[in-house]
């Protein structure tokens, strides 16, 4: 991790970070690459990735259109809220 | 230096399912704002999104349809995504098993016949949608939207013009609406698409920067929007107006200019990495024949057996087939009446026209097959007028009925009692003895003139070809 890469990663998350911060990310971030070194050292080719944990496949359900909640329900511990709408910080790209 | 353009699409259709991809809510287009949520498709913690059959028999239903590879498994990734229209930060769709890959599209144009390969298609959730408030300067959130669920149709940048774009896109929704797996409405999102063009000297192999243009919701904008952008490309590169950068673009229609939005993403940048709360979902031989074998028929091959099955001229064959909805009643129709030609002529002329009056496309047409060829065996077998009939028909514009109970109801069938008639056609003639002598004296408008008060004074009810013959009998005998 260096200065370029914490750079657009702040970029992509929407975050700024005070040089502070920063530091202390990039120090975190030394310790993480020492120790995925040593997990890189152990040959993994065989084996297999694993996503889930459980042996379960193919989870669906039917096509069947159902109204388990209200808006006002949903809506309860929304900091704010206008005309049924979340509100929330201006947001123009 | 002559240019040539180099376009590859991606095209997001939302599927005809009745709810959402993981979740329950309706996924009906037009509800009032956040009517159509629950925890899971507000990201809520603790929610866990379990997979829409019909989503996945849509996107395989696409993938056969386009002739692709369908992955027999295919597994949900999350993408990130930083904006508010989808709560949890990321989105889910496919990544490394998208459902279906290696595809391939003919298309027609004026310059001939050409295939475009289909990279791949992948499910997903669409985004919800945000409505910039200036009052307060705030962003308003409505989750509707969200988790509606879409396939996004990648073709390999095998175009090459804004005639070929379109073309492929008609044959795209075309395909997709015959197969019912998305009405395909581009004023109403249901199928949109963004642009990824660069342009190269003629001949060359290498690929020049390529942009990506979003924000096109009708063909003739895609056709504006590729000129405009080609223009600008070939203008940079000649005469180095601007340096080109890979970027996404807004196409702004009205000012018919395109927008720099923000640098364009690389797949490393949205961090993919499989969904652990969704199980992978494994399509077995079972599941994938059904699919198989209710795909329909291709609309050239129903279009050619029109033709040689039914006797149909080309003209009206490609009509009917321009319409799934078209063919379904027209096909229903021709099972009951067996008269082709009529069934034909009634829907291509006469619901057509109803259609147009109601501002709808011939794919919203509801009228049942049957019902239709009914009708038409009532007319035939004079059971009814035409003009009645067609009466009879606006009434199944508005819900499906039996017409032979519909006419007998309202006083539709057409009158056998010649003792009524020959009362009608005497009182005319009693009223009118100008017009008696008119038509006596050579004038045919005269009889015109008797024969439709006859026909208003029997309400329509009656064999205009009896009325005819009788009127002119007791004219002559006056």
């Amino acid at each position: 991790m260096d200065q370029t890469t914490l750079q657009s990663l702040e970029k992509l998350n929407q975050l700024r970070l005070t040089d502070a911060e920063k530091e202390a990310v990039l120090a975190f971030f030394a310790r993480q690459d020492k120790e995925m070194a040593v997990l890189d050292a152990i040959d993994t080719e065989r084996v297999e990735r694993m996503v889930h944990v459980m042996p379960i496949l193919t989870v669906v359900r039917e096509d069947v259109e159902k109204k388990l909640f209200t808006r006002d329900e949903l809506q309860k511990g929304a900091p704010e809220t206008m005309d049924g709408y979340w509100q929330v910080p201006r947001l123009v790209e | 230096m002559k240019f040539e353009t180099v376009i590859g699409l991606e095209v997001h259709v939302e599927l005809a399912t009745k709810s959402k991809i993981f979740c329950s809510c309706s996924a009906k287009f037009g509800a009032e704002q956040n009517d159509h949520v629950c925890p899971a498709c507000c990201g809520m913690p603790g929610m866990l999104p379990i997979v829409n059959k019909n989503v996945v028999n849509l996107g395989m239903t696409a993938g056969m349809m386009l002739n692709c590879h369908i992955n027999r498994t295919t597994t949900f990734d999350k993408k990130s995504y930083y904006y508010p229209d989808l709560p949890c930060s990321y989105q889910t769709t496919q990544w490394f098993a998208p459902v279906a890959v290696n595809g391939l599209v003919d298309i027609e144009t004026s310059k001939g016949k050409k295939s475009i390969r289909i990279k791949q298609i992948h499910m997903e959730e669409d985004a919800g949608k945000l409505v910039h408030d200036d009052w307060t300067n705030t962003s308003l959130v409505d989750f509707n939207r969200t988790s509606v669920p879409l396939i996004e149709i990648v073709s390999q940048p095998d175009l090459s013009s804004a005639e070929e774009v379109v073309a492929y896109l008609e044959r795209l929704r075309s395909l997709l609406r015959f197969a019912k797996v998305s009405d395909c409405r581009m004023e109403q999102g249901s199928m949109r698409c963004d642009v990824n063009l660069s342009v190269r000297p003629e001949g060359s192999d290498q690929l020049g920067v390529r942009t990506e243009m979003k924000n096109m919701n009708s063909l003739s904008a895609i056709v504006r929007a590729i000129e405009y952008e080609t223009a600008r490309h070939i203008d940079a590169i000649e005469n180095g107006t601007e340096e080109l950068v890979q970027e996404t673009r807004r196409w702004d229609d009205v000012k018919g200019k395109s927008f720099a939005m923000r640098n364009k993403e690389t797949a490393g940048d949205y961090r993919y990495f499989p969904d652990p709360n969704i199980m992978p979902v494994v399509i077995d031989d079972t599941w994938y024949d059904g699919i198989k074998n209710s795909l329909p028929e291709f609309p050239e091959v129903k279009k050619a057996r029109y033709m040689s099955e039914f006797g149909l001229g080309e003209y009206d064959a490609d009509i009917l087939t321009g319409s799934r909805a078209l063919c379904d009643c027209f096909e229903g129709a021709v099972a009951e009446c067996g008269n082709a030609k009529e069934a034909a002529n009634w829907l291509i002329s006469d619901c057509m026209n109803l259609l147009n009056k109601n501002q709808q496309t011939a794919d919203q047409l509801t009228v049942n097959g049957t019902s239709l060829g009914k009708l038409i065996k009532l007319v035939t077998d004079g059971t009814i007028g035409r003009g009645n009939a067609k009466k009879i028909l606006i009434a199944m514009f508005e819900k499906d009925l039996d017409p032979a109970k519909y006419a007998e109801e309202n006083g539709l069938i057409l009158s056998n009692d010649t003792g009524l008639i020959d009362k009608v056609i005497k009182e005319a003639i009693a009223a009118d003895p100008k017009a008696v002598a008119d038509f006596k004296g050579g004038k045919e408008k005269a009889l015109m003139a008797l024969f439709g008060k006859c026909m208003k004074q029997l309400k329509g009810n009656c064999d205009p070809q009896v009325l005819r013959t009788m009127l002119i009998d007791e004219i002559n005998k006056a």
